[in-house]
């Protein structure tokens, strides 16, 4: 232990001694370096944001005839088919976004966050074949095009809602959290609003929360640039 | 340094990153060789040099495993290493403060 500048008394030093300031100032740099590699949630709401708003008014526009013709099924009014694709379009691209941009951010680290994210994500896909079934079992009961369309916007929402809520609480994520309540408001509010107005809630409710998120999670990391790093709490001064 | 009561394993430039690195991941989060040497701007000799000596004071493991046919190398800070480092930057904070242990 001679050769490495810790234990030399005298002689020039493979490195400048450090001073306390110093150090914490490379503990912060070296946080805000990792902390700058993980996944950008602003990125994710922005997506999901211009997702919800794009593919919902799309729905919303051509189901009131205001773009395009509905489709007339049993006499309701549903939103034109490729309106429907238009949706379908937005939701895997936004999807396909979040994890290309999640993968990438995370390459190169295993362990607990890795196999957390493993199963949380295999958490959602499940969750969603597993609806899309139940949904499909509805339809076989009996249901209409109404109880379909606003079953399916409802089960989807919840959904999303309550895995945003497990997210927000397994990482200490706020934002991430409140998005999840939100969904569910937002939706709980569009099944009592009736078709279509169901999707203009969506859109603009749904989808703005998504960007509201986003706003809020960039003032927080311009007041807190290391926020979420251990050494913030064990490394600030007192009083300081 | 020891007169500042300042780990000597962890007080020195290069190995204060190295371990600043590491302590940012989650606890029981390793990673990949390659990816740390690019946080950390090292080249590949001098990563592995502070690496070794990080290992000898049992701060961190170092996992050698094959991703496919490619040897690969990830590397983690043990508890041991976590709690070191909480008490170097409380140690620095003390420090400053003027009030050293």
């Amino acid at each position: 232990m001679t050769d490495d500048g810790t234990s030399r008394p005298s002689g020039a030093p493979a490195e400048s001694p450090l001073d306390a300031a110093e150090s914490l100032r490379i503990i912060a740099a070296q946080t805000a370096k990792v902390r700058s590699r993980e996944p950008d949630s602003r990125l994710i709401f922005a997506a999901w944001g211009a997702a919800w708003l794009l593919g919902y008014l799309a729905l919303y526009l051509t189901a009131t005839g205001r773009v395009g013709q509905p489709q007339v099924t049993e006499g309701f009014s549903l939103p034109a088919g490729w309106a429907f694709a238009v949706f379908g379009l937005a939701i895997i691209a936004a999807m396909v976004f979040t994890v290309v941009h999640s993968t990438r951010a995370n390459a190169g680290i295993k362990g607990v966050s890795a196999s957390f994210g493993a199963m949380y994500g295999w958490t959602w896909c499940l969750g969603f074949v597993a609806m899309s079934v139940m949904l499909g079992g509805l339809a076989r009961a009996g249901a209409g095009p109404e109880v379909m369309a606003v079953a399916s916007n409802a089960c989807s929402c919840l959904l999303v809602g309550v895995l945003y809520m497990a997210g927000g609480a397994f990482w200490q994520d706020r934002q991430q959290y409140a998005i999840g309540v939100w969904i569910i408001l937002v939706a709980t509010v569009a099944v009592f609003t009736g078709l279509p107005q169901t999707y203009l809630v969506m859109a603009v409710l749904g989808g703005g929360g998504f960007f509201v998120g986003m706003v809020l999670e960039h003032l927080r990391r311009r007041r807190d640039p290391s926020a979420g790093a251990g050494f913030a709490v064990a490394g600030r001064p007192v009083g300081a | 340094m020891s007169e500042t009561g300042l780990d000597p394993v962890i007080h020195a430039q290069a190995r204060l990153r190295v371990v600043a690195t590491l302590a940012a991941l989650s606890p029981g989060d390793r990673i990949s060789f390659p990816r740390l040497q690019d946080l950390l701007d090292m080249t590949a000799g001098n990563l592995s040099t502070h690496l070794r000596k990080l290992e000898d004071a049992e701060y961190v493991t170092i996992l050698k495993t094959h991703e496919g046919r490619k040897p690969a190398s990830y590397v983690e800070l043990t508890p041991l290493g976590r709690r070191a480092f909480e008490s170097y930057t409380a140690s620095l904070t003390a420090l400053l403060r003027g009030t050293a242990p």
